[in-house]
């Protein structure tokens, strides 16, 4: 090949390469999680917490059903006060509730159930957070409502008293 | 006062390396290399200039002239006397400064040396330009001078984080390191302009490329050290591409440094050696761009507004393409040799750059692709250490079995075979060793048993290489450095499958039996200190028959007001006992923290360290002809 084309070649790369950082530099970098109440629950596969090799589909899980997500993990203090609450839930209703463990060490989130009690009908691990943010977290914790595959409202924070009746409420 | 003559002496040092670049083109136009040591001065002059400032610079800290913008923002009358001076280098218009004044000094020490006058007076010229393009950057956009009326009475201070004597001297080396590969990149440039890119440019450019590949080891060392203890997340490396914008020279270099080697002894590779020494300090710029420009977000993002970060990649893409043009147009087609046999050094020395490329390329994937990807579509993907360990775990030990074969064979002949049988007697060993050492451990992880197999391997090579022949004192340098390398992967592999993390909630007088530790939360003690108050909490770990004390804290500090949690290691030289305590999170009377249980950690930093001696040798080796 002649050497002009290849300097043509070259610079066209880094040009391109230019206007992707150049875009990325200029980006706001304020971190928005999407919105999700009155959207549908995105199509997420999850690892099941017990079961390595088994998986979890937030769609499938959530079709035609009404399930409570719980973000959680054993690090986050706030978790313990909502546990009561979680398990006042399940104590009271037949909903079903998802936990996911949202980057925590197996261990110590075993300790946890074990110290605190399981509210969970099911547990999924997110090791890394991925599918917490496509699920539009801000944090830990933090619990969504799905029925029938929409998220139907999103609580920030641990939920307490007033947020189960709420809970208790939408299921029927 | 000292702002304004700081702020002279950058415009001179501008004006005098803009017009030196004239006239060394008109100097090599001609073809007349007389008069040289006038030129040799000026060159000489901008550094004393550029000195002066940065002393300027650091004097304006320690005397908190706050009519400083840069002082204003980072410092503060009651931050002891080695933070305020640290603190001139810990923030973005002073670390430009140091990246200028580094810059200047490579050309300091590269006019001392006795070469051809054009290679030399090119050289200067690329040196030149870069000196200038980031005088013009620092000048006009990120001035380290600027004036604010009125005189505040008192600084802003300087992040916590960054009060550390480690970080002091932390972005000093790395700095020795990015920039030293400057200077081997202006000196390929020059050696490919002239048509000189020979064994003797090699040679010379060896002892430039050993000094910043050490100074790089030293640095990315430092600042693994720093994150371990300072920033109380219980790891070394975390695969954040801050820590790979460091990693990303430091691979090109190693490949850099060996086929260099090769260059120098066997007058092979050329363009191979002259593209990695282009692509050593692209990479280099690469790592500035990624870790200032706040295109990532870091604790080292300092260059918050965007137009700098557009002009610093508007700059690099031109030396990128300036630099790979002359690359392509000067590239010299050599004669290719023979080579009849393949088990020779050579070889190996070029298996292994490739791998090195390899990794280098797995690094700047994970690095890059997340960026671009958010940029073009907007979606954010996190790449985790899964991503890296597993693709390059597998690689890795053909890469250290190679390394330990590689320094036994000849350069210009077939081995005798002599060695080999002593080889394999070495690997049997190791695979018992390995074999024991899990037993005993009672674990069956192969990935482990092949980590440990293979550092252990290298490790016994290493010393039978040190022990093969009587003249130690010249392989002292590849010994140490693989001898360090084979530690580091050794250390790596035991703490990566050893390591334990317990979370914690404790109040004082509890007592916890977690695994195998009791550990016992003794007190806490209050304390003051000189611009931070302090409370330590004092805990008792038993581990078997040991026990040690340890004792995290938190710190409020007065300015900026900030909470840090300070973290406590204890180490026997086998294990380092580990706690951090969770900031923000206090629950009647309880307090959240981390345990961590970190074995060999001592041993991995004293393999960063013989790798750097290793390095650090190499520099003093006199007769380079008989080396390796």
């Amino acid at each position: 090949m002649k050497i002009q084309y290849k300097i043509v070649i070259l610079f066209v790369i880094l040009v391109l390469l230019f206007l992707a950082f150049g875009r990325a530099l200029l980006k706001d970098k304020t971190y928005q999680p999407t919105e999700m109440v009155g959207k549908k629950v995105p199509n997420i596969i999850l690892n099941d917490f017990n079961n390595k090799n088994k998986k979890i589909s937030l769609v499938n899980l959530t079709n035609n059903n009404f399930v409570v997500i719980n973000i959680w993990s054993s690090w986050c203090i706030p978790c313990k006060e909502e546990n009561y609450f979680l398990l006042k839930i399940k104590k009271n209703s037949k909903i079903n509730i998802l936990g996911i463990n949202y980057k925590d060490q197996h261990t110590n989130a075993l300790k946890f159930l074990k110290d605190f009690g399981n509210p969970f009908n099911l547990i999924a691990s997110d090791t890394l957070g991925e599918a917490s943010i496509q699920l539009g977290a801000y944090g830990v914790p933090e619990t969504f409502v799905v029925k029938n595959g929409i998220i139907v409202a999103k609580f920030l924070g641990p939920i307490n008293e007033e947020i189960t009746g709420t809970i208790l409420n939408l299921s029927k | 006062m000292a702002g304004s003559i700081a702020n002279f002496l950058l415009s001179v040092s501008l004006l005098l390396s803009i017009s030196l670049i004239f006239l060394l083109t008109i100097k090599i136009n001609k073809k007349n290399f007389e008069n040289l040591s006038v030129i040799y001065l000026c060159s000489d002059g901008i550094f004393y200039l550029l000195f002066i400032s940065f002393i300027l610079l650091v004097y304006s800290f320690i005397v908190s002239d706050f009519s400083n913008l840069v002082v204003y923002q980072n410092s503060h009358t009651t931050k002891p006397l080695f933070y305020k001076i640290s603190g001139s280098w810990a923030n973005h218009e002073g670390s430009m400064v140091l990246f200028i004044l580094i810059l200047s000094f490579y050309l300091f020490i590269f006019t001392k040396k006795k070469i051809d006058p054009e290679l030399k007076c090119f050289t200067i010229i690329f040196q030149l330009i870069l000196i200038f393009i980031f005088l013009v950057f620092l000048i006009f956009t990120s001035n380290p001078f600027t004036k604010i009326l009125p005189t505040p009475v008192q600084g802003l201070g300087l992040n916590p984080i960054l009060q550390d004597p480690l970080l002091a001297i932390h972005p000093p080396f790395l700095y020795f390191g990015y920039v030293g590969f400057s200077i081997v990149f202006s000196f390929v440039l020059a050696a490919l302009m002239t048509k000189k890119l020979n064994s003797f440019w090699s040679r010379e450019a060896h002892f430039f490329i050993l000094l910043a590949w050490s100074f790089l080891t030293i640095g990315i060392g430092l600042g693994s050290f720093w994150a371990y203890y300072e920033l109380g997340w219980g790891g070394y490396w975390f695969w954040d591409p801050v820590e790979n914008a460091s990693l990303m020279p430091w691979l090109a270099a190693t490949a850099l440094l060996h086929s260099n080697i090769v260059t120098q002894k066997k007058n092979l590779l050329y363009s191979w050696t002259a593209l990695l020494s282009i692509f050593t300090f692209i990479l280099s710029l690469l790592g500035t761009f990624l870790v200032r420009s706040g295109v990532l977000n870091s604790v080292h993002a300092f260059a918050n507004d965007p137009f700098r970060g557009l002009y610093i990649l508007i700059t690099i893409f031109l030396i990128i393409f300036g630099s790979l043009t002359i690359f392509l147009l000067k590239n010299p087609s050599y004669q290719r040799k023979n080579n009849s046999f393949f088990f020779q050094k050579d070889n190996f020395i070029l298996i292994n750059n490739c791998f090195l490329i390899f990794f280098l390329s797995v690094v700047l994937v994970g690095t890059v692709y997340p960026i671009i990807l958010n940029a073009i579509n907007g979606e954010s993907i996190s790449i985790g250490p899964i991503y890296y360990n597993s693709i390059i775990k597998p690689f890795l030990f053909v890469f250290i079995f190679i390394m330990a074969y590689g320094p036994f064979l000849e350069w210009n002949k077939n081995s005798n075979n002599s060695f080999i049988k002593n080889l394999l007697i070495l690997f049997i060993i190791s695979l018992v060793f390995s074999l024991i050492f899990l037993f005993l451990l009672n674990n069956k992880n192969i990935s482990l048993t092949l980590g440990i197999l293979f550092s252990f391997y290298l490790f016994l090579t290493v010393i039978y290489d040190a022990f093969r022949e009587k003249k130690l004192s010249i392989n002292l340098s590849r010994i140490l450095a693989h001898l360090g390398f084979a530690t580091v992967i050794f250390a790596i592999f035991i703490n990566g499958y050893f390591a334990k993390e317990i979370n914690l909630s404790m109040k004082v007088g509890d007592k916890k039996q977690l695994e195998n530790f009791l550990i016992e939360f003794k007190n806490t003690k209050s304390i003051k200190g000189p611009n931070y108050d302090q409370i330590t909490a004092n805990f008792l770990v038993t581990d078997g028959n040991k026990k040690v004390e340890l004792t995290p804290s938190i710190r409020k500090y007065n300015q900026p007001a900030q909470f840090t949690s300070e973290t406590s290691i204890k180490s026997n030289f086998i294990n380092d006992y580990y706690f951090a305590i969770n900031l923000s999170q206090f629950n009647d009377n309880k307090i959240s923290l981390r345990f961590y249980y970190k074995p060999l950690m001592q041993c991995l930093w004293l393999g960063v360290i013989l790798i750097s001696c290793g390095g650090i040798f190499g520099l003093f080796k006199k007769k380079y002809e008989n080396t390796i």
